[in-house]
């Protein structure tokens, strides 16, 4: 009791109130805050009455802000010493003592840089998180960005930036700045965040009609088709800056193999439809598949462009992407097992699922490359260096009379929810499944 | 020659006094079969059909060859194996009211048929089916008047043939991204088809020239289904292979439960691959990656 009396004591002569006192100070004279749609509203935070000089009291304590107001870019709160507009000074739910959310705060005045509907969002937006490009308060770059305009996007992006850094190559708007095509809030337009839809962007810059142009297409009218299929935006080392791996007809220059002339009415039609098409220059492989007797499904119904792109791709074998995105178009439960799984499988998160499967068709269950379990894990995993527990043919399975033991007789190759890709919670369950006498 | 555990009970009755509901038949273990005759043990079965007068055929398909069984009071007896020059990879198979196996054979994609005797009976041939493209069959069911619902993945359709092979309907299945594997017959004429990347089902009426879909995707609950057959009482049974489990829908598509799990042991599925319910309440599984048909009796 008496120490709750001297508690209470010091907080009324210190002045401090309770935290619902604080939300509730709302201020006339504010500007309204709006809630955006999923969005709360930030409460505001002025209205504090606050000694002259307004932020000068904060920078008090806070004296780094000194240095951080002469720097290039200043957000304009901080110039003008408001920081309770994003601040609450004394009581917050919220990190740094914000007065809402981070989202919630910037969206107060930037809301309209978001597109309400958007086709593509960014990730770091969509999650809230402005801060991981923007410095809330200062920065010596633009728009308070933390990095310089392509080095912070090359900062999550890496992969694309060293490829366009050392493409023989080079697309002058990358090198100028990625927002010249892509908008990074996110594009009511189009996918990846571009400005605009393929090809209305690349006509922006590229007059497809001059004649130049139009003899490098072979007189095909292209304005009206996706020039990403066949060129790559970030740069490469393949002249015209096709995409890494060409469809040898389309690298010849052979158009009309597959198309119709230029000159008919309807210039990109195929000659043949579906697999018969492919089947002109690709029959013996095609037959080769077939032969088999399981044939992948997509294969066997002539869906040949179900995993391939027929002009250019970047990447091996012109899939339209890696195998995560290709083989996870279909197989979306298999991807998620493995996204989920405590231990990953390196060839499945690399999308390189054509290790262990033959996409095409095969003569074994689940198109195995390997009739031999521990040969194909063998490929990549020394398992007597692993474990000396016998495996093999000879080796019987002792919970079903017509198994050996396998290493997928303890590992599930796709992933579990536990550690090794074990799909029991613990060595022991594992271990007992088999070795039941140690069963407690 | 077989390792059932004879624990059945006499569900035959109980089973048919049962109308359907909305709960899921709990399947319990009743036994597995693991060989032949001869005790020659199974590889990758892929295909069990069963019908109420205690019939039993495995789709052999590691061994390239059927296997005959009867199925009566909880044992299975028999397991002589018939092996064909014209179906060496056989697959799915149904049995038809006279007694026949019907066997689609993957490599040749022919669906063939073997008399009682085990003698081939010849292949049923396409007659009158619209387009040029040849038949690829992926999948079939055979109705009570032993008409044949084949999925034709060559058009994107299903085609209903009389047992001489004459189509007598042609329902179209989109052409979108989804991929059938499997087609059903309720017990009102209605079909059928599974989509498996979205796990969805489709539905036809029985006058009805396509396909639609009914219910939502099942991908949240069903991994990768490939196999749907009607228990002929308004319930449909899915092979969930990559999820290993047996999963009930309703007609409407609508989700009725999940049975069974992923393991090596009696009563666990590893890759499962065709289903048959007879009319005793007993469901047969090709558990093809364990090596072996496994029989469930389904109690409410």
């Amino acid at each position: 009791m008496l120490v709750q009396t001297i508690l209470l004591i010091s907080a009324l002569a210190l002045g401090a109130q309770p935290p619902l006192a604080a939300k509730q100070a709302t201020p006339a004279g504010t500007k309204a805050r709006k809630a955006r749609a999923g969005v709360p509203a930030a409460p505001s935070g002025s209205g504090f009455k606050l000694k002259p000089g307004g932020g000068k009291v904060c920078f008090g304590c806070h004296a780094d802000f000194e240095a951080r107001l002469k720097k290039a870019s200043v957000h304009t709160p901080v110039k003008s010493g408001d920081c309770t507009g994003c601040h609450n000074p004394h009581a917050s739910e919220h990190p740094k003592l914000l007065a809402g959310t981070p989202q919630a705060i910037c969206l107060d005045c930037h809301a309209a840089i978001v597109p309400a509907s958007p086709r593509s969002a960014h990730k770091p937006v969509a999650e809230g998180r402005c801060v991981g490009c923007h410095d809330p308060h200062a920065s010596e770059f633009k728009a308070n960005l933390v990095k310089s305009g392509n080095d912070l996007c090359a900062s999550c992006h890496k992969a694309i930036a060293e490829a366009a850094a050392s493409a023989r190559h080079k697309h002058h708007p990358v090198e100028k700045g990625c927002s010249i095509c892509h908008d990074p809030h996110g594009s009511a337009a189009a996918s990846s965040l571009l400005r605009k839809d393929v090809p209305a962007l690349c006509l922006g810059c590229h007059k497809i009609d001059t004649p130049a142009l139009a003899r490098k297409h072979l007189d095909y009218p292209v304005k009206s088709t996706r020039c990403t299929t066949c060129h790559d935006p970030h740069g490469s080392n393949a002249q015209g800056m096709f995409l890494a791996n060409v469809h040898p007809p389309v690298a010849r220059g052979q158009c009309a193999m597959c198309h119709e002339p230029a000159t008919s009415k309807t210039p990109f039609k195929t000659r043949q439809v579906g697999a018969e098409l492919c089947r002109g220059c690709h029959s013996q492989k095609m037959s080769a598949m077939l032969e088999h007797s399981r044939v992948h499904q997509p294969v066997l119904e002539g869906a040949c462009l179900a995993c391939h792109g027929p002009h250019a791709s970047k990447e091996k074998g012109l899939l339209k992407a890696n195998g995560v995105v290709v083989c996870g178009a279909c197989h979306a439960d298999t991807i998620r097992r493995q996204e989920g799984s405590k231990t990953r499988h390196r060839p499945i998160a690399a999308g390189d699922c054509y290790r262990c499967h033959d996409p095409h068709a095969g003569d074994l269950p689940l198109l195995f490359v390997n009739p031999n379990g521990i040969e194909l894990c063998g490929g990549c995993h020394d398992w007597q260096k692993h474990s000396t527990h016998p495996i093999g043919n000879k080796v019987k399975d002792p919970r079903n009379a017509n198994l050996t033991l396998q290493c997928q007789s303890c590992h599930r190759a796709h992933g579990s929810e536990y550690k090794n890709m074990v799909p029991y919670a613990n060595a022991t369950t594992l271990c007992t499944s088999c070795h039941d006498k140690f069963k407690r | 020659m077989t390792t059932l555990r004879p624990k059945l009970l006499l569900l035959g009755s109980l089973w048919l006094a049962t109308p359907a509901t909305t709960r899921a038949a709990n399947f319990k273990h009743v036994g597995s079969i693991y060989a032949d005759d001869k005790e020659g043990p199974l590889r990758a079965p892929e295909g069990v059909a069963c019908d109420d007068k205690g019939a039993l055929v495995v789709a052999d398909t590691g061994n390239a060859r059927l296997l005959t069984y009867g199925f009566r009071d909880g044992k299975a007896t028999g397991g002589a194996p018939v092996r064909l020059p014209q179906a060496t990879y056989p697959v799915r198979v149904q049995i038809d009211r006279k007694g026949n196996v019907l066997v689609l054979d993957r490599k040749t994609r022919k669906i063939v048929r073997v008399d009682g005797a085990g003698g081939y009976g010849g292949a049923i041939e396409v007659k009158g089916a619209s387009g040029a493209t040849p038949i690829l069959p992926l999948a079939f069911k055979v109705d009570l008047a032993d008409r044949l619902y084949v999925l034709d993945a060559g058009e994107r359709r299903v085609l209903v043939l009389e047992p001489d092979g004459k189509v007598v309907r042609e329902v179209a299945l989109p052409r979108g991204e989804q991929e059938f594997t499997d087609v059903a017959v309720g017990p009102t004429g209605k079909l059928f088809a599974m989509d498996s990347t979205a796990a969805r089902l489709w539905v036809a009426d029985p006058a009805a020239r396509s396909f639609q879909p009914v219910g939502e995707s099942l991908k949240d609950r069903i991994s990768f289904p490939t196999y749907v057959t009607s228990d002929g009482r308004g319930r449909l049974y899915v092979v969930d292979q990559h999820g290993n489990a047996i999963v009930a829908l309703g007609e409407d598509g609508s989700f009725q439960g999940r049975e069974l799990s992923m393991g090596w042991s009696d009563g666990s599925l590893y890759y499962p691959v065709q289903l048959c319910v007879n009319g005793e309440g007993l469901a047969f599984v090709a558990d093809r990656n364990n090596n072996r048909v496994q029989v469930f009796s389904l109690s409410r």
